[in-house]
């Protein structure tokens, strides 16, 4: 198949490992593919402390739960992308370990109290539903097939920090006001996650052309502030001033972009942002660090992959 | 075919019977509470996303049946908080092996640990079958259906890595460690209260019976894989065997995290989100 072919049959579920696909696209399908499972994966990372912070039996259990859900994001979507045949998961996993695999913008930021976790865990979770539910409908049919699982294990993700976000709001005053302070601190990034406005971003054209994308930033920004404005204000949080955000009352929204700080947006981007190295470093040791066991392994598989090695008789 | 006379339930029980049963139940739970919460360090640092998802499926486990027997002392009065939040560190029960730190990377730390906890549980809930005490003995088969999972993953973990020179050092090393504390699993709180446990049936073995089956399976299993036992009697026990409420500092530090953000937000209420165990059963 060639470009312009695949251009014409583009649309939901369309390709499989079973069609001959040119690299163009297997490459921008691995960019992106790659890009959400590294994402699962400093997610994971980001939020993992939070079990042992948690405050009840019951929220331990669910931040257990919910970091191990998206380590198991992560191996679902590495090899969704591994099926294009551009690179294998332990290629893709030494890239996020150098520092070299891109990531969503808010996993770079640090957390360090309780009451943030709702802003990863409603807001950021939330706003990733919405853009991972259109991707149920890309043209690569194994990345499709990998949202069914994730999007059905997202909704109790959001439905857990909801319930967070909730018991924050209605606890103490200290409580309320150390919760409105994340807040304005996450907003903008959030606000963020759904990237620059159309015209700057590069990549959407392709990918919309060749169906691995269905709907533009600017469309999954409006449906997120559509929806998580009233539920914000509904637990009596107060949506900062800036950014600057002009409801057009047609259900679309305009951001004034020069409020937003895109310069620390596109140092992240580059994995420039100092407390995002550090957590791609922090990983990154954490790999290394256990290196050893999986020698072991290969060795393992080695010697029972069928007589190789001359002792393989013992 | 339990011989001992059954107990009532927990409103009819005598003092001394009461403070025997929260016992045993303490030694169950802060077990598992405390091995889970180390576990859960492991969670995105294993070795391989696979063996992440499954030592963070037995941490969740472990969770759950602390989860359980909590919820047998919640019986007695006192809540959540009180059980965990705000019980002083110097007031928990569990063994030592529990609350040591991993040294980071030392994936052959909680494979052993784990093996040497799994096969330990086993044998104490085979005790526990024919409990006098109903509320415990219905409780036991549903942590026994997830217990075998356990050790069947931490042995499998254990052939792979005493197979290769490199990895059997680290666990010898991480046995070299663990073994002292390990015994601490049979070690008892205060003896009368442990003789009370067996006479009354708690239980169907005592610590010494127990602590004795366990090392006629885990010694010639570990020295199977080549690795070397340092067995000795009795006096293998560490000063501080949690059982005696006397811990590592490496606990204090586990409490001081783990209590933190309840304490920091001034909490005095634990949230539960899921169902009584009592209304699943």
């Amino acid at each position: 198949m060639d470009i312009e072919q695949v251009k014409e049959r583009a649309g939901p579920r369309e390709f499989s490992p079973k069609d001959d696909l040119p690299e163009e696209y297997r490459k921008a399908a691995t960019r992106m593919i790659q890009f959400h499972a590294n994402s699962e994966i400093m997610g994971a990372y980001l939020e993992k402390p939070f079990i042992r912070q948690a405050p009840s039996l019951d929220r331990k259990l669910a931040f257990s739960a919910k970091v191990q859900d998206e380590i198991g994001h992560g191996q679902l979507l590495y090899r969704a992308a591994e099926s294009l045949g551009v690179k294998t998961r332990d290629e893709m996993l030494d890239e996020l370990a150098e520092g070299k695999g891109k990531f969503l913008n808010c996993f770079h930021y640090p957390m360090d109290s309780w009451v943030e976790t709702p802003m990863i865990a409603f807001f950021v979770d939330g706003a990733a539903m919405r853009r991972q539910a259109t991707l149920k409908q890309s043209s690569w049919e194994p990345y499709a097939h990998a949202m069914d699982k994730v999007c059905f294990e997202e909704g109790f993700h959001v439905k857990h920090g909801e319930a967070i976000l909730y018991e924050l709001m209605t606890g103490s005053k200290k409580e309320q006001e150390l919760t409105q302070e994340a807040f304005e601190e996450w907003w903008p990034r959030i606000i963020q996650f759904f990237g620059p406005t159309d015209d700057k971003s590069t990549h959407h054209d392709f990918s919309a052309d060749v169906g691995l994308k269905t709907m533009t930033n600017d469309e999954l920004r409006n449906a997120f502030l559509n929806a998580y404005v009233p539920k914000a204000e509904k637990y009596g949080l107060e949506i900062p001033d800036e950014p600057r955000i002009r409801d057009n009352g047609d259900s679309t929204y305009e951001v004034v972009e020069d409020d937003l700080d895109w310069d620390e947006f596109f140092t992240i981007a580059k994995n420039d942002y100092d407390p995002g190295k550090g957590q791609i470093d922090g990983r990154k040791q954490a790999q290394d660090a256990v290196e050893w066991v999986r020698e072991t392994l290969d060795s393992h598989e080695q010697r029972f992959a069928g007589g190789t090695q001359p002792q393989a008789a013992d | 075919m339990a011989s001992a006379e059954q107990l009532p339930g927990p409103n009819d029980l005598s003092d001394e019977e009461r403070e025997a049963v929260e016992t045993l139940l303490f030694r169950l739970a802060d077990d598992e509470f405390v091995l889970a919460e180390r576990y859960t360090e492991w969670q995105v640092r294993a070795p391989t996303l696979e063996s992440d998802l499954a030592l963070a499926n037995i941490a969740q486990d472990e969770l759950g049946h602390a989860r359980l027997w909590y919820d047998l002392l919640q019986d007695f009065g006192p809540d959540e908080p009180e059980l965990i939040w705000e019980r002083d560190p110097g007031e928990w029960y569990h063994s030592t092996l529990t609350e040591l730190p991993f040294e980071e990377g030392d994936w052959a730390d909680p494979i052993l640990r784990s093996y040497l906890y799994d096969a330990a549980e086993e044998i104490r809930l085979e005790a526990l079958e024919d409990s006098s005490y109903a509320r415990i003995r219905n409780r036991v088969g549903k942590v026994q259906g997830e217990e075998d999972y356990h050790l069947e993953h931490a042995q499998n973990w254990l052939e792979r890595l005493a197979e290769e020179e490199q990895s059997r050092e680290r666990v010898q090393t991480a046995l070299d460690r663990l073994w002292p504390h390990a015994q601490t699993i049979f070690a008892p709180t205060d003896e009368e209260v442990e003789e009370r446990i067996d006479d009354l049936g708690l239980r169907t073995k005592s610590l010494a019976e127990m602590r004795e089956e366990w090392r006629e399976t885990v010694v010639p299993y570990l020295e199977d894989l080549g690795l070397s036992v340092d067995a000795g009697g009795e006096t293998d026990l560490p000063e501080v065997t949690g059982r005696n409420l006397s811990h590592t500092d490496d606990w204090d530090d586990l409490w001081e995290d783990f209590t933190a953000t309840y304490r920091e937000l001034g909490r005095e209420e634990a949230t539960r989100i899921m169902k009584d165990p009592d209304e699943v059963e």
